[in-house]
């Protein structure tokens, strides 16, 4: 048994070190077997971990663009190639990712997992000057063009996002009650500020605030406090799922008529239906049409609906849209006669104005900042099982 | 005991490095550190100091849970404390950065006493959850303390400087994380050679006893808790720059988890244990992601990352598993019995 211990170990070593050395010494040599045309786009994408429910669907979306792309000749007949990797959501390793991904491509864009790492990478963006990023954040501070020259979101950012909210209740209900309920995170405070600014320049009175502990489930005290404010509107932000179904429920044990709203990560049609018959009527903010939208003209839509038949999730859309926007950049760039260098795809993705996403976005679109503050309220339909629009493309642009 | 290495002095007997062999192998480690960074890409040297900083904090953590006996869960929230320090002094004063480190490593021992209270009173799994709140009552501060910790978003933190020299990437920062983490390491092994060392093993191994013979626990056992916080105070201080973001959010209580798990990986109460702790729980997940990178990718049609990434998670908990299972005193037995093996080749231990 000893020596059978022993073998065992000597062996997971050997193993070990046969994986590591030649691998520390391969990677200093410059780009591997890469043909010289293609574009790569990089992607520190969290297969796996807490957002592995988005980051699998994401890296469809992008992978599927991608085909699309490349399928139709590429970009000026450059092909682009993408190499993800896992990230298991955590900032340490999206790091390690993008360093391996940088150290063995000459990389011109990437796909960011989360808040924390993009502000990690953002210096690193900042010295390498070759690269344009997007990202699944949200985060209100990533729209600040001055901080993040090489960054933009796929959509409105999360104070936009409750901005939209805010405009669909100002415009349906004047002068409505309102409660936000958040996570106490990064993520749930986000909006905080600019939603009490937003209410207040409506005419809106944010009633009460609720703040609850990061993965709570029990959430009765809270569902009191929100009876006693007694808010016509309750928007949730900072969730996914849990806890919304719960203070849902509690609601409606509790005869409460406030109607519940949620932001772009909880709005996914699957998600939504999960929470069950309660959540009829549940309201939503959503930049990306959903797969099944059948209203005028989407042919990407459509394309997306013969390469899958089955649903795909709003993480889908945003990747999709994410890979389209990135290469857009690179085009934009390369057809002007430019080298793909971050500053330069930049200047490219601003002067989009009125572009077709082929039905991905309900509207043309119109890149200005770091962000594009258009959004439709999307109402939970049970029975139908899916999310119907309430509203038309509301847009916070100037 | 390696045979031809009789301790002829006391010098001899209390050397750290006991052998000439010894000494040439650390040697050739030295060398090998030190020319790392000119053949390694920026991917290995990111992960070079990535696993520095782990060991730093693991040897902090070592120190308190290995060889005093007192289990903490609190490593994360000393750890941000000192990064936290680092960014407001280097934001705001723009301070040397060994004085923003020694801040953040003072800051995080004074709250490591204050934590270390409840240790005179409860022991094990009580004195675990006890320092949890540690880390909930740092994240609140962190998040709350707006006008000082940027609230939510937290802070960025401008780049060290050494010199007028701007320390921004991996390559320059590893010549400042690699020898402060050997210093540390070099402090926490020479402790061991002194009566605070053995006061905090007497501790772990019978307290009543250690009191006995007239070590105060009141006093050991709160310098044990100083001294742990202060090294995990200034690997979150390297962690600062390093990493030049710090916000709430990058010190949860999985980070105090995997520091426990390293130091149980590693070997509890062994400095070379800390080390290969720390190895293997930062390297061993990236180099399963080689492997999987090496596999053919056609055999999953073009998917190869999506079926092979929760397998990957699954390979790196059965592993740790397998090591408690087959080597509970960790790594540093199995580095040992290897070196033994050389040792008494051709003979059988």
């Amino acid at each position: 048994m000893k020596s059978f211990r022993r073998t065992l170990w000597l062996a997971t070593l050997a193993a070990a070190a046969l994986t590591a050395a030649p691998a520390v010494f391969a990677q200093k040599a410059p780009a591997k077997a890469e043909s010289k045309e293609d574009i790569v786009l990089g992607g520190s994408i969290p297969l796996t971990g807490v957002f592995a429910f988005a980051g699998i669907a994401i890296d469809q979306g992008i992978k599927d663009y991608l085909s699309i792309l490349n399928d139709g000749g590429g970009i000026k007949g450059r092909k682009v190639r993408y190499v993800p990797e896992d990230t298991g959501y955590k900032v340490d390793q999206s790091m390690a990712a993008f360093k391996k991904i940088t150290s063995q491509n000459k990389v011109s864009l990437y796909y960011a997992d989360s808040t924390g790492f993009v502000k990690t990478v953002n210096p690193e963006l900042d010295r390498n000057q070759n690269i344009l990023m997007t990202g699944a954040s949200f985060a209100k501070e990533i729209s600040d063009a001055q901080k993040y020259p090489l960054q933009f979101m796929v959509g409105p950012n999360y104070s936009e996002m409750v901005g939209i909210l805010l405009q669909y209740i100002a415009k349906t209900k004047p002068g409505a009650k309102i409660a936000l309920v958040y996570s106490d995170t990064e993520f749930g405070r986000d909006p905080v500020d600019a939603a009490r600014a937003e209410a207040k320049k409506l005419g809106l009175n944010l009633a009460t605030e609720i703040v609850t502990p990061p993965g709570s489930v029990d959430v009765s005290a809270e569902v009191v406090k929100l009876r006693r404010a007694d808010p016509d509107y309750t928007i949730f932000h900072g969730y996914v799922s849990a806890p919304i179904p719960e203070f849902i429920n509690q609601a409606k044990a509790l005869n409460l008529k406030t109607a519940f709203m949620g932001t772009f990560w909880s709005m996914d049609n699957t998600t939504v239906m999960r929470m069950g018959a309660n959540v009829d009527g549940f309201l939503g903010v959503m930049p990306y049409r959903y797969y099944y939208d059948a209203e005028g003209k989407s042919p990407m839509l459509e394309r997306i609906r013969k390469m899958r038949p089955e649903y795909q999730s709003t993480g889908y859309m945003q990747g999709f849209l994410s890979a389209m926007l990135l290469t857009e950049a690179a085009r934009r760039t390369l057809e002007a006669g430019n080298e793909l260098t971050g500053k330069n795809m930049k200047t490219a993705l601003s002067s989009i104005r009125n572009f077709d996403t082929g039905g991905i976005m309900g509207v043309p679109l119109s890149i200005k900042g770091n962000s594009i503050p258009v959004g439709r309220i999307y109402r939970a339909d049970f029975k139908q099982q899916k999310m119907v629009p309430a509203s038309e493309w509301i847009s916070l642009q100037q | 005991m390696r045979i031809g290495s009789a301790k002829e002095s006391y010098a001899a007997d209390t050397a750290l490095f006991d052998s000439t062999t010894q000494r040439v192998w650390i040697g050739l480690l030295a060398a090998a550190l030190c020319a790392f960074p000119f053949v390694a890409s920026e991917y290995w040297l990111y992960l070079a100091c990535l696993v520095a900083i782990n060991i730093a904090s693991t040897t902090g953590l070592n120190l308190l849970t290995g060889y005093t006996g007192l289990v903490s869960l609190g490593q994360a929230a000393f750890m941000g404390l000192g990064a936290y320090t680092v960014a407001i002094l280097q934001t705001r004063l723009g301070s040397p950065f060994v004085v923003n480190l020694l801040a953040g490593g003072g800051v995080a021992m004074l709250a490591g006493v204050l934590v270390g209270l409840p240790s005179l009173r409860v022991k094990g799994l009580y004195l675990a959850i006890a320092t949890i709140a540690a880390g909930v009552i740092a994240h609140f501060m962190f998040s709350h303390f707006s006008s000082l910790t940027g609230g939510g978003s937290g802070l960025t933190v401008p780049p060290a400087r050494f010199f007028g020299i701007e320390l921004d990437d991996s390559f320059k920062l590893y010549w400042v994380i690699v020898p402060v983490t050997v210093l540390m390491l070099l402090g926490a092994v020479n402790l061991f050679r002194t009566r605070i060392g053995r006061a905090f093993i007497a501790i772990r191994d019978r307290d009543i006893s250690a009191e006995v013979l007239g070590i105060s626990l009141l006093h050991y056992k709160l310098l044990s808790f100083a001294i742990s916080s202060f090294y995990a105070g200034v690997a979150g201080g390297l962690f600062a720059y390093f990493f030049r973001a710090v916000t709430p959010e990058s010190f949860p209580l999985l980070m105090s988890i995997f520091f426990l798990a390293a130091v149980i990986v590693g070997g509890m109460g062994s400095i070379l244990g800390s080390i290969l702790g720390a190895v293997f729980m930062t390297l061993v997940p990236e180099l399963l992601k080689l492997m999987v990178g090496w596999l053919p990718v056609s055999v999953f049609g073009g998917n190869a990352a999506l079926i092979l990434s929760p397998i990957r998670t699954i390979v790196f908990g059965s592993m740790i598993v397998l090591f408690l299972i087959f080597e509970p005193h960790g790594l540093a037995e199995v580095w040992r019995r290897i070196r033994r093996l050389f040792h008494l080749w051709p003979f059988r231990t």
